[in-house]
């Protein structure tokens, strides 16, 4: 009790030096969230400072610092290598978000609905987001190989014969858009499930009531009332095209940015830079660059829709 | 008393809120403007031995190689007071992977480590490379041939020393040349003999003959003894590009007509094209393209695959040349004891006294199969380099032997990305010459490193 008193004669002071109850709510909130701001400061933020600062440097990868002033982003400009790493990035990203949508909405009608098939099903479609990026590279190599691979010998049986799915530039690309969406179908698929789950059963009452069918109902009904989620889908998935760990991991492993440059996407380009030639200052470079458009395209995205908040009038 | 706590307990606490704050701005105006000398704050205990970083031990996967190294470490340990310690990096993290050049970013490079002369110019222009000079008396030096040693001198000092010397050939599948009707006489010697008989050899589900697909020092490495077979050069006395060559242009197309005939793949199997067992003795090919390590490979993994090797085919109107890589010890001059370390290389390859001199033997015929880098090594190795597969080597195929280009990274990927472009990507081998050269000339009017051998 005598805690009270002195609790209470301890804040009278602030307030009188003019801290509202709001003010002191407003206090309160930022020092929770103070440890994580500083966390995320420290361990993201400070690294991306640096990098900005690298980027000005000419870093020869053995302690050798030499301010470089813009002469790496001069070099970038000039480098028919990034315009085809970019170039190879856009495609990548071009034909993998609209497939990872696709699939990964196509799965979750699949299987939205709650029995104990769909319950496996679901297993199943996630499975492949549960294995090493490495080993999914790796079986996948081994099944596409040149005459002897899995695929190689079922496709005959389609009329196709004697395509080199990772050595022929034409196809590489593909292949790898192909197992990127393979290994993130069923993630996504779960975050369309997530948003299939909120839309109201009535709403599909009521339009099959007044004759609607399967097809009006998706396109009236789902689509629209998913498009939150499609905005985070679309978001998300363009990230993880452009600088996501699935991007690099199995381009890396299966072709390393090979054959003839038609898989160098820039983050495979980025670490060629860095670590095989030491490069680091035009590695970060190019990674503050990557990162401004991610910045820019994200804030065109989060204009285009209001901020993700969708006015269903 | 309570009241004078808690009082004591508030302040405090707002006071701790305000020194974190400034602790945490601190550091952060500390790191920016620390920066870059962030990396060299690494303390480092005076008395801890040389860390010495390879792929060979303790955790590699061939026993005698592992105990060649365990031996050397030892042997040096029980007479020297700066003791050594073996840290085994996986392969694929050592010769493409970013633990070595990160481990110099951050100023926590090795004391000793290997690396190929594909990569001697990256570190000896980034000053991480120590003289060992000084720890190599004159008839050891004398004893290196010059081809072997000069890709690792500059100004006369040697920064590196070879612990093997790697040809390249190609090895042939008996079973598959029976199988197609062809035997030890029908081994081709011209490049047009080479895709003649591979196809001959091309089955649905074999390649007649396999090049190297990666990109990557590798390939370049195996693809060079084409471009000299025709006399070619990537660079001129005069330093300027010499890239844009008729031997050039034949050379990348002699591959790319390979993968086009259909007797190539486009694909390797494995870690890669210097892997026989996943390659040749798997079945993939009749024909393979690898080094003088394919033999130790054969042998451990394979005991039962007959197979044959070749000297490299030469064009119509070249002569024979084969390039010879090989790994060598080097010391860190950023170490902790680069005095030590570089003494340490000394002691264990390049020293008359008989142990360093078997070593280097015991290496090359027992750990490895490869040509020692020493002709004492050669003598002390006897008959091991007279017999079988290796004395194929050290009688037709090693005499012609061209030391790896050193080159630094720039020019490694003009050259890859035009051996890639032509070989998978269809490109036009003379356009393909001439955009590469006019690149290459672009760089070599700025390079101002060590020279490019």
């Amino acid at each position: 009790m005598m805690d009270m008193g002195t609790k209470t004669s301890h804040r009278r002071p602030a307030a009188q030096k003019g801290l509202s109850a709001k003010h002191r709510e407003w206090i309160a909130g930022y020092l929770f969230v103070a440890p994580d701001a500083i966390g995320l400061l420290l361990f993201l933020g400070l690294p991306m400072a640096l990098s900005l600062l690298l980027a000005v440097y000419e870093v020869n990868g053995f302690g050798g610092y030499r301010f470089f002033g813009m002469a790496n982003f001069v070099r970038m400009a000039n480098d028919p290598l990034f315009w085809s790493a970019a170039r190879v990035t856009a495609l990548y990203a071009a034909i993998l978000v609209p497939l990872l949508y696709v699939c990964g909405l196509g799965l979750a009608l699949l299987v939205q609905k709650t029995n104990r098939f769909n319950a496996v099903m679901r297993s199943m479609f996630f499975a492949p987001h549960m294995v090493s990026l490495v080993v999914v590279a790796l079986v996948w190599q081994f099944m596409v190989v040149d005459k002897i691979g899995v695929i190689n010998k079922l496709t005959p049986f389609l009329g196709i014969e004697g395509i080199s799915f990772l050595g022929d530039p034409q196809f590489a690309l593909l292949t790898v858009v192909f197992v990127s969406v393979w290994f993130l179908m069923g993630f996504y698929m779960l975050i369309f499930l997530g948003g299939l789950q909120d839309i109201p059963r009535e709403y599909y009452e009521a339009a099959t009531i007044d004759g609607a069918g399967p097809i009006a109902c998706f396109w009236y009904i789902t689509l629209p009332l998913l498009k939150p989620t499609s905005f985070f889908v679309i978001m998300v998935s363009m990230v993880a095209a452009v600088a996501g760990s699935q991007a690099f991991d199995i381009i890396y492993v299966m072709t390393k940015g090979g054959p003839a440059n038609s898989t160098s996407v820039l983050i495979v380009y980025i670490y060629q830079q860095a670590f095989a030639f030491g490069a680091f200052g035009y590695a970060a470079a190019m990674s503050s660059i990557l990162v401004v458009v991610l910045m820019l395209v994200t804030a065109i995205f989060f204009v285009m829709t209001k901020g993700g908040r969708f006015n269903y009038e | 008393m309570t009241d004078t706590k808690k009082e004591q307990h508030d302040i405090s606490r707002r006071q701790l809120i305000k020194r974190a704050g400034l602790l945490a701005g601190t550091g952060v105006a500390a790191g920016l403007t620390g920066f870059p000398y962030i990396n060299r704050l690494a303390v480092r205990a005076q008395d801890a031995p040389l860390k010495f970083w390879q792929f060979y031990a303790p955790g590699g996967q061939v026993s005698s190689q592992v105990e060649w190294f365990t031996q050397m470490i030892a042997d040096w340990n029980d007479s020297h007071d700066q003791k050594v310690e073996l840290e085994y990096v996986p392969n694929a993290e050592y010769i493409n992977g970013p633990k070595l050049a990160t481990s110099f970013a951050s100023g926590e490079g090795p004391d000793v480590f290997l690396i190929s002369p594909g990569d001697f110019l990256r570190y000896y222009n980034g000053g991480v490379l120590q003289d060992l000079t000084p720890h190599i008396d004159d008839a050891t030096k004398t004893d290196f041939p010059e081809s072997v040693i000069a890709n690792r001198m500059v100004d006369g000092k040697i920064y590196g020393i070879p612990m093997e010397v790697e040809p390249m050939a190609m090895y042939y599948s008996v079973k598959a040349f029976e199988e197609a009707g062809l035997n030890e006489n029908d081994v081709p010697k011209t490049w047009d003999e080479l895709l003649e008989v591979a196809k001959k050899l091309t089955t649905p589900n074999r390649y007649g003959v396999l090049f190297e697909t990666q990109p990557g020092y590798y390939q370049n490495f195996t693809w060079y003894p084409f471009l000299w077979q025709g006399g070619g050069e990537f660079q001129a006395k005069d330093g300027k590009s010499a890239f844009d060559s008729p031997a050039t242009v034949q050379a990348l197309k002699f591959w790319q007509d390979a993968v086009k005939s259909g007797a190539a793949p486009r694909q390797v199997l494995g870690n890669g094209a210097n892997d026989t067992i996943a390659n040749l003795a798997a079945g993939y090919c009749a024909v393979q393209n690898v080094g003088i390590w394919g033999i130790s490979q054969l042998a451990g993994n394979a005991k039962d695959f007959e197979y044959g090797v070749f000297r490299l085919p030469t064009p119509a109107n070249g002569k024979y040349v084969t390039v010879g890589g090989g790994w060598a010890f080097v010391a860190n001059a950023k170490g902790k004891n680069p005095d030590a370390a570089a003494q340490f290389c000394a002691w264990a390859l390049a020293s008359m006294d008989k142990g360093s001199v078997q070593r280097v033997a015991d290496w090359c015929t027992k750990a490895k199969s490869d040509m020692p880098p020493r002709n004492s090594a050669l003598k002390a190795g006897g008959d091991a380099f007279e017999k079988g597969n290796i004395g194929a080597f050290a009688k037709n195929i090693h005499p012609g032997t061209r030391a790896e280009p050193r080159v630094p990274p720039e020019v490694y990927k003009i050259i890859s990305d035009a051996i890639q472009q032509t070989q998978l990507g269809g490109a036009d081998p003379q356009q393909t010459a001439t955009a590469a050269s006019q690149q290459l000339d672009a760089f070599l009017a700025s390079y101002s490193g060590a020279p490019i051998l």
